[in-house]
């Protein structure tokens, strides 16, 4: 159901400022949801002052010198800072992104740092997502082939492959789903755009022959159509996917369908 | 374990845009509609009632007030129809680009202000 306020146990409190010991010119404040399990207390902002002028480009960068250079409990995921793992998405000047992409020079004011929304919270900006990771495997991402050979490979056409072009690029980060309002109220039981986009990756694939199961499976009032076309999931991707345009495209096969 | 999990921010953080805001808006402007149609159906069955009550709304949909909720009301029905009209399309697939969700966007939300005070004009000077 729609909650808009956070629990009890979830309201932000203002935390700790720390200030800036270089003397630089250049400084910024980073301002960075932190929550410690080994303590019963609610999560808090804590402030940093932060020295521009040896700091890379990045917001990632930021997190690491933060980390680095002036305090070590901080916690983030994050593995190949390329853009290429999906690790370090985080919500970042009130847009959901990765960490290692995001130039900090595109936030204006404060650069305000939390987990993706709507998650359980593991510590400071590390969200729980198996519950999008138990979705993913509902919709059974892999490929079903009639195919009785084990020795010849399955000829798909340069037409048919490139309708998985704009879908087997995801990397499966969570931006675009824990940006989704559908996805905050209902995510139980909607799918979410980037579970979506999977599902529409394999309904297109000439190579799978479970199409109509595909199909009809994600067929349900809450599993597809809560999307409302609020269009977060396509301007949070990182990697300038369209998962409401997927979503979109299940639905007219759906409705064109003889199932 | 005593302390259970937080929940991470959503709405309160999260940044709104043009599509977001075309979103919210059409809802409420759905839930407005109901309530509007709710009234012009009362309105037209106190008729029924006789000449005194058609006078007294008359009177109140002459005042200010009425004057602001009708011209509400208006917007409201028109922002719905270019809203839903954009949904049309979207429903056939088209205008899910990011540059072109704006510009459909801002078409709405400008497109429902701009008619509504053709559509005031119109009332005002010929009807």
């Amino acid at each position: 159901m729609v909650q808009i306020n956070l629990p009890e146990n979830s309201k932000v409190k203002k935390g700790n400022y720390f200030k800036d010991k270089t003397g630089s010119k250049n400084l910024r404040k980073v301002n960075i949801y932190r929550w410690d399990p080994s303590k019963g207390e609610n999560p808090r902002i804590d402030t940093y002052e932060v020295d521009m002028d040896n700091c890379p480009s990045k917001v990632l960068d930021i997190l690491n010198k933060i980390k680095n250079e002036l305090d070590p409990t901080i916690a983030y995921r994050r593995s190949c800072a390329h853009g290429v793992c999906g690790s370090c998405a985080m919500n970042m000047g009130g847009k959901n992104g990765l960490a290692c992409t995001t130039p900090h020079a595109d936030i204006d004011g404060d650069i305000d740092i939390y987990p993706l929304p709507h998650l359980k919270v593991k510590r400071d900006l590390i969200g729980d997502l198996d519950g999008l990771y138990r979705q993913y495997q509902s919709i059974e991402p892999w490929l079903k082939s009639n195919s009785k050979s084990d020795t010849t490979e399955i000829i798909q056409s340069k037409e048919d492959r490139k309708k998985l072009d704009g879908a087997y690029e995801c990397i499966m980060c969570a931006c675009c789903s824990t940006s989704c309002p559908s996805y905050w109220w209902n995510g139980d039981k909607y799918l979410g755009p980037a579970v979506l986009l999977q599902a529409y990756r394999w309904i297109v694939d000439s190579r799978d022959d479970e199409r109509e199961a595909r199909l009809k499976k994600v067929a349900d009032e809450l599993k597809l159509y809560r999307c409302h076309t609020i269009l977060n999931c396509t301007s949070a991707c990182p990697k300038g996917l369209n998962p409401a345009k997927a979503i979109a495209e299940i639905k007219k096969m759906l409705a064109t369908a003889n199932l | 374990m005593e302390n259970k999990e937080p929940l991470s921010p959503h709405i309160q953080i999260y940044r709104w845009h043009i599509s977001s805001l075309v979103s919210i808006s059409h809802r409420i402007t759905g839930v407005i509609n109901i309530v509007a149609i709710t009234f012009i159906c009362l309105w037209a069955s106190l008729l029924l009632l006789g000449e005194s009550n058609y006078e007294t709304i008359d009177f109140f949909l002459n005042s200010s007030a009425g004057k602001f909720i009708i011209l509400g009301f208006t917007w409201s029905f028109l922002f719905q129809i270019l809203s839903e009209i954009r949904h049309l399309f979207m429903d056939l697939g088209y205008g899910f680009e990011l540059q072109t969700t704006k510009i459909t966007g801002l078409l709405v939300i400008f497109g429902s202000l701009i008619l509504t005070i053709i559509f005031y004009l119109i009332g005002k000077n010929f009807i």
